[in-house]
């Protein structure tokens, strides 16, 4: 196998995988009631085509999309509409939502299916996965019609396959590659065909060898990678597996290169093989703070206290419940939010786990000027950005922080880096605009 | 139904690691007591312990005060930075100093030095060197005289020289009384001012074999801590083992001292003695202990690698031409205030970055 590839920087947080790891996906009925965002790519919301009251059928459009970067909403369950309400939501404050009362789980498959994809051209291809919502599945939920539609002037020659998945406690895609390997290939050359490249690779990172011989079986060219957060970051990745570097403020696809999670892929599988919109995904239930930690297949729509129940419930104290991984995954006040397609784990975490919410001087250690895998100087931009010297900020590079979190992880002071560095970040666009207009 | 459970919010990143300032604090002064014990061994429990103790006990009780005056949390007097200060301006004085000095020279260090620009993270300037500069010119006699010659306990009569030439070695050199009682650097720096022939013998017998080992092992006068490289090096190797120190400034700044040792640090060009030029003096202690210091040296890999580079070119310049045999704090200190612009210059390339914007 040779040197494991990776960037440079980067950190080594508890992998504490093992909580889930090895338990298999287990099938979770929809819930009676479910809540359906209609926000749950990024971009503008779908416009509701139902109203209280109405039946809805399983694979039913009840969201139409709104614009070029904006996706339809399928209702994953056959029942009734109960309400059209803004709720709580996991990866923003609040959304319109659609509530279903659920009666059935049957059909779903509202397209054609087309096993024989290849005979399709690539434009109708991705017209399918828009169709049927497709995007996303590793947390950043950006319509994957999207990213396959580069403009004329960018060559595509590469697509990466990430299954990195360097989150701390998160075992959903792991679990995806050994279970739904022929989902995950099916959607690659899926995916490798509406883009029309050849060059195709699958990023996994050595501790997942099962998944790594799984995709590797299956006929697709696995490059194993360093276990090392984070390992998974698109710009990250494609230096590890191409050699390429992303240029500053630009695009995956500016040096020819697309990048698709594995969830992504199989998502697009369902939907161009078997006809079946983005209405469920895998999502990984762990933590400290959870009694029996597992992966689900869940419904879009399935409240975060749905599946705790599931996972046999909370155990110990818990102090912050994460939709996503540790690292860059988001505290929810509450967990009567619902799975969106972008939910990659729901993780309880216990006092002794949770970073504390204090912090001290810097002391100019330089550890996360050694950990940034944007080869940024994460205290320098925050000492700027204490002080609103916004310019000094964006000299120092503060527009290159994807907030991946390594340095807030690595600071012996506990300090928030990230947090001022995206306060920065906020000032410097604001400054930005307000210049240009 | 339940009252509905609420959870914390805050951002990500939820988990951190392990290190922690006061672990790291902690971690170096347990890597500075190697170098304590050989200094009770070398020269008695009263001369060395006392200065130290008299010595972290007022920079702790320092910082305390000003904290308290500060109206800032008091705690923070406890994180261990106050007793690494205190620690290593001890280890900067002779043995055998009066119990004030230590507690003038610590309360300049944590006073002035570190609260008065703020405290912890934001003095510019290493606050043991700034306080051993401050005694050096209000005492400069007792900071410069009265070197003791260590000895052993295990044979309390077997004394060696100050100048770490072993004492059967000696009559090699013409007059060698005159130079008894003096450091190391100081024998140095006076060979180049002797006449050529007993010059010459001098340095011969610095640069032999005997002389290095007991530079190494600490059977030489010097400052309570920074006689023994063996036990600095012990401390320094338990720092990398448990992460804290990363050593691209130590080997800097000791390779430059190496190197510009032999290029000038001679009687004439490229006829210096590298090997002599990281035993003697305090470089071993600065080169682990203070080039170290996080807060007053550059954050930037490029940076931490110039700033060990430049000191240890300005250490070689001040034992050579300067006034004083030893130069390592005052390269330091001179460096220390050089550390912002390194940081700025240095600042690492971006990742996608494709040359540096001006």
């Amino acid at each position: 196998m040779g040197k494991r590839r990776t960037f440079s920087g980067g950190a080594h947080p508890d992998e504490r995988k093992e909580l889930a790891e090895h338990s298999a996906v287990r099938k979770l009925p929809a819930p009676k009631v479910i809540r359906v965002a209609l926000c749950q790519h990024l971009g503008a919301p779908s416009t509701p085509l139902v109203a209280k009251g109405d039946r809805v059928t399983r694979g039913q459009e009840i969201g139409a999309q709104n614009g070029f970067i904006s996706l339809p909403t399928h209702s994953p369950v056959g029942g009734t509409v109960l309400a059209l309400e803004d709720a709580a939501l996991p990866h923003r404050r609040s959304g319109p939502t659609i509530v279903i009362e659920t009666s059935s789980e049957e059909g779903g498959a509202v397209f054609e299916p087309w096993p024989e994809y290849s005979s399709r051209s690539p434009q109708e291809v991705i017209e399918r996965i828009r169709a049927a919502g497709v995007c996303g599945m590793g947390g950043a939920s950006f319509p994957t019609h999207v990213k396959l539609s580069p403009p004329r002037d960018k060559k595509v020659d590469t697509l990466i396959l990430n299954g990195a998945e360097c989150e701390p406690y998160l075992t959903s895609d792991a679990r995806l590659m050994v279970e739904r390997t022929a989902d995950v290939i099916d959607g690659m050359r899926i995916l490798a065909h509406a883009l029309g490249v050849g060059r195709v690779f699958a990023g996994v990172e050595a501790n997942k060898p099962e998944a790594a011989a799984a995709l590797e079986g299956a006929g697709a060219e696995v490059i194993t990678l360093k276990v090392k957060y984070p390992q998974g970051a698109e710009k990250q990745l494609i230096k590890a597996v191409t050699g390429r570097e992303v240029p500053v403020g630009g695009l995956p696809m500016d040096v020819g290169v697309v990048v698709q999670n594995v969830g992504t892929a199989a998502a697009a599988a369902e939907a161009v093989r078997d006809g079946m919109p983005c209405m469920r995904r895998i999502v990984t239930v762990s933590g400290g703070g959870i009694k029996a930690p597992g992966n689900f297949d869940a419904c879009v729509g399935t409240s975060f206290a749905d599946l705790v129940e599931a996972a046999g419930g909370y155990s110990g104290e818990v102090v912050r419940l994460l939709s996503g991984g540790p690292m860059m995954g988001i505290a929810q006040f509450t967990d009567a939010v619902p799975v969106t397609k972008g939910t990659s784990g729901i993780v309880a975490l216990t006092s002794r786990e949770a970073r504390s919410l204090s912090e001290g001087p810097c002391i100019r250690c330089g550890k996360c000027v050694d950990a940034c895998p944007m080869g940024l100087a994460p205290c320098l931009i925050s000492e700027a950005a204490e002080h609103s010297g916004w310019k000094s900020a964006d000299e120092a590079g503060a527009l290159s922080c994807m907030a991946c979190g390594t340095c807030t992880f690595v600071c012996p002071s506990s300090r928030f880096l990230v947090h001022y560095i995206k306060r920065a970040q906020e000032a410097i666009r604001a400054s930005k605009r307000s210049r240009e207009a | 139904m339940a009252e509905p459970r609420l959870f914390q919010l805050s951002m990500s990143p939820h988990v951190t690691s392990p290190l922690n300032t006061r672990r790291v604090m902690l971690d170096v002064v347990t890597a500075l007591l190697p170098a304590l014990a050989g200094a009770i061994w070398f020269f008695g429990f009263v001369d060395s312990l006392l200065p130290v103790l008299v010595s972290v006990v007022t920079a702790v009780a320092a910082e305390y005060f000003c904290l308290r005056i500060m109206k800032r949390p008091v705690n923070a007097a406890l994180d261990g930075s106050a007793i690494v200060t205190g620690l290593l301006l001890a280890y900067n004085l002779p043995p055998g100093v009066p119990w004030w000095l230590p507690v003038i020279g610590s309360g300049f260090a944590i006073v002035v030095a570190k609260q008065a620009f703020g405290g912890l993270g934001h003095n510019m300037i290493n606050p043991a060197l700034l306080g051993r500069a401050f005694l050096m010119a209000s005492f400069p006699v007792l900071m410069t005289s009265g070197w003791q010659a260590p000895f052993e306990w295990s044979a309390p009569e077997s004394h060696f020289e100050t100048s770490g030439i072993p004492v059967e070695n000696l009559q090699a050199i013409p007059d060698a009384d005159a130079i008894s009682g003096a450091t190391p650097l100081r024998v140095m720096k006076d060979s180049f001012t002797m006449e050529r022939h007993r010059g010459n013998a001098v340095r011969a017998q610095l640069a032999s074999e005997g002389t290095y080992l007991n530079l190494f092992l600490g059977r030489r006068g010097g400052c309570i801590g920074e006689t023994s490289g063996l036990l600095l090096l012990l401390g320094a190797i338990y720092l990398v083992v448990r992460g804290v120190l990363e050593l691209r400034l130590p080997l800097s700044y000791l390779g430059s001292v190496a190197l510009f040792g032999w290029i000038i640090g001679g009687p004439g060009l490229l006829q210096g003695d590298p090997l002599f030029s990281v035993l003697a003096g305090g470089v071993i202690l600065g080169g682990f202990f203070m080039v170290t210091d996080m807060v007053t040296t550059p954050v930037t890999p490029w940076g931490k690698i110039l700033f060990g580079f430049l000191a240890g070119f300005i250490t070689i310049v001040i034992r050579r031409w300067g006034g004083y045999p030893e130069g390592c704090s005052y390269s330091i200190l001179i460096m220390n205030l050089a550390t912002p612009l390194l940081d700025r210059f240095t600042r690492p390339r971006i990742l996608g970055e494709v040359g540096k914007h001006a």
